[in-house]
């Protein structure tokens, strides 16, 4: 067996396509009712679903794809003082960078235009020895902001 | 390419008088590349009277899409694995738990089967099909997981005539989505299907019967015409029957799958059933659409 070279070649197949882990996690979000979010292994967030956007108070039709910059300064994270977390301190990063399931509480902006306090919890999605696809991350409402559970 | 059908069947197999037609055999499928080298995809039991055709046959590759054993139940039937001289390869899915071998030797195994895997007189080697792309016998390779139960690879098989195959036997892409609006990314085997010459594809279930078996892997035949018009393939061919299909609701399903494909706005024609003993010749040119019955 030799591997084939990578050259450009109009018979080979483009290789956009998500990984199908992160497919059916997107699938699975989609039907939940507890709000979740989707992060590729860049932290980029590729999908929220509908339970999150009632939260944020945009739907991820509206946003889109965001990378970590964006929806960090968009959605926060934020400390009790209201100041922006870094990225490197979120359950997510953990959850990627090691692999394993994280924990965290913060702040985040929500659709009233307030902070609301959160836990988080980031799951890692790993499906081979390629290493981490993503992370799945759920959260609910510590009960200040309403539209969680 | 040529494809040759030798087994269409999903699940388990269905011989008897009202299956003739489409035959009862289950998922076997082989393709004589244009450099005349050949490949074999599954090793359900149609595979059993392929190996018969292949008395003369050295080097031999499998391609196994997954081990649920409508895909593997040929293997310990499947003529050159008696013959010492014989160099069987057998490619499929990498699993954490076990090796591709010895979950196959689950099946070659007491009380399973009168042979253990080490008694099998021929020369055989065991493959995870490779991330990315890779050659073998003068074809790129591609394989991914796709949306089934357990660990399952779909095939994209590009020949060196500038054909592609695609093969998806066992595949729910709509789970829990709809295919009409999703975005390609979000497709479970979207790249593994785009712009295919011939697309091979799971259809084992009617829409009617599709309800009733939300999750078991498999596609609505309304899917499979959906995923089969998002990914642009050329022809489908319709595959992986339910063993309760005969051949007169098979009848009824193609047409009926035909109108919807023109309805999709393709061509009704492009639009084939897996017919066991059928040939089909892949072409890139546009008014190459046809099949031979050669049973």
């Amino acid at each position: 067996m030799r591997h084939a070279s990578q050259a450009a070649d109009p018979r080979r197949a483009p290789a956009g396509q998500r990984p199908l882990e992160l497919i059916l996690a997107r699938n699975l979000l989609t039907h939940l009712t507890t709000p979740g979010f989707l992060v590729d292994a860049e932290a980029t967030m590729v999908f929220f679903n509908e339970a999150a956007g009632a939260l944020l108070g945009r739907s991820f039709e509206d946003t889109g794809q965001m990378r970590a910059e964006q929806w960090a300064s968009t959605f926060g994270p934020l400390d009790a003082e209201g100041r922006p977390v870094e990225i490197e301190r979120l359950a997510l990063t953990e959850a990627l960078r090691a692999g394993r399931p994280a924990h965290g509480e913060f702040r985040i902006r929500v659709a009233s235009g307030e902070s609301a306090s959160i836990e988080a919890s980031a799951v890692p999605i790993i499906a081979s020895a390629e290493g981490t696809s993503g992370a799945m991350i759920l959260f609910w409402s510590r009960g200040d902001a309403g539209g969680a559970p | 390419m040529r494809v040759k059908v030798w087994g269409a069947r999903g699940s388990v197999p269905a011989p008897g008088p009202q299956m003739n037609r489409y035959g009862g055999n289950t998922s076997c499928v082989q393709l004589t590349l244009a450099n005349g080298e050949e490949l074999i995809i599954d090793a359900g039991t149609g595979i059993r009277a392929l190996g018969v055709d292949l008395a003369a046959k050295r080097r031999i590759h499998i391609l196994l899409t997954h081990l649920h054993l409508d895909h593997i139940q040929g293997l310990m039937f499947f003529p050159p694995c008696f013959r010492p001289e014989a160099e069987i390869t057998i490619w499929g899915p990498a699993s954490p738990e076990a090796s591709l071998e010895d979950r196959i030797a689950r099946y070659i195994s007491a009380p399973l089967s009168p042979v253990e895997m080490r008694d099998l007189p021929c020369s055989v080697a065991f493959r995870d099909a490779p991330v990315g792309e890779w050659d073998l016998g003068g074809a790129t390779i591609r394989s991914e997981a796709v949306t089934h139960r357990g660990p399952t690879l779909g095939y994209r098989i590009a020949d060196a005539d500038g054909t592609v195959l695609c093969y998806i036997s066992d595949h729910e892409p709509a789970l829990a989505t709809s295919l009409r609006d999703l975005e390609p990314e979000w497709i479970s085997g979207y790249d593994l299907a785009r712009g295919a010459d011939l697309l091979i594809h799971d259809a084992q279930y009617t829409d009617e019967e599709y309800p009733d078996h939300v999750g078991w892997g498999h596609s609505a035949v309304s899917d499979a015409l959906t995923f089969g018009r998002r990914v642009d393939a050329r022809r489908l061919v319709l595959f992986h029957h339910d063993p309760l299909h005969s051949d007169d609701s098979l009848d009824a399903l193609h047409a009926a799958a035909r109108a919807r494909w023109a309805d999709l706005g393709g061509d009704p024609a492009a639009v084939e059933m897996g017919i066991e003993g059928s040939e089909l010749e892949v072409s890139t040119a546009p008014s190459a659409v046809g099949a031979s019955a050669a049973r």
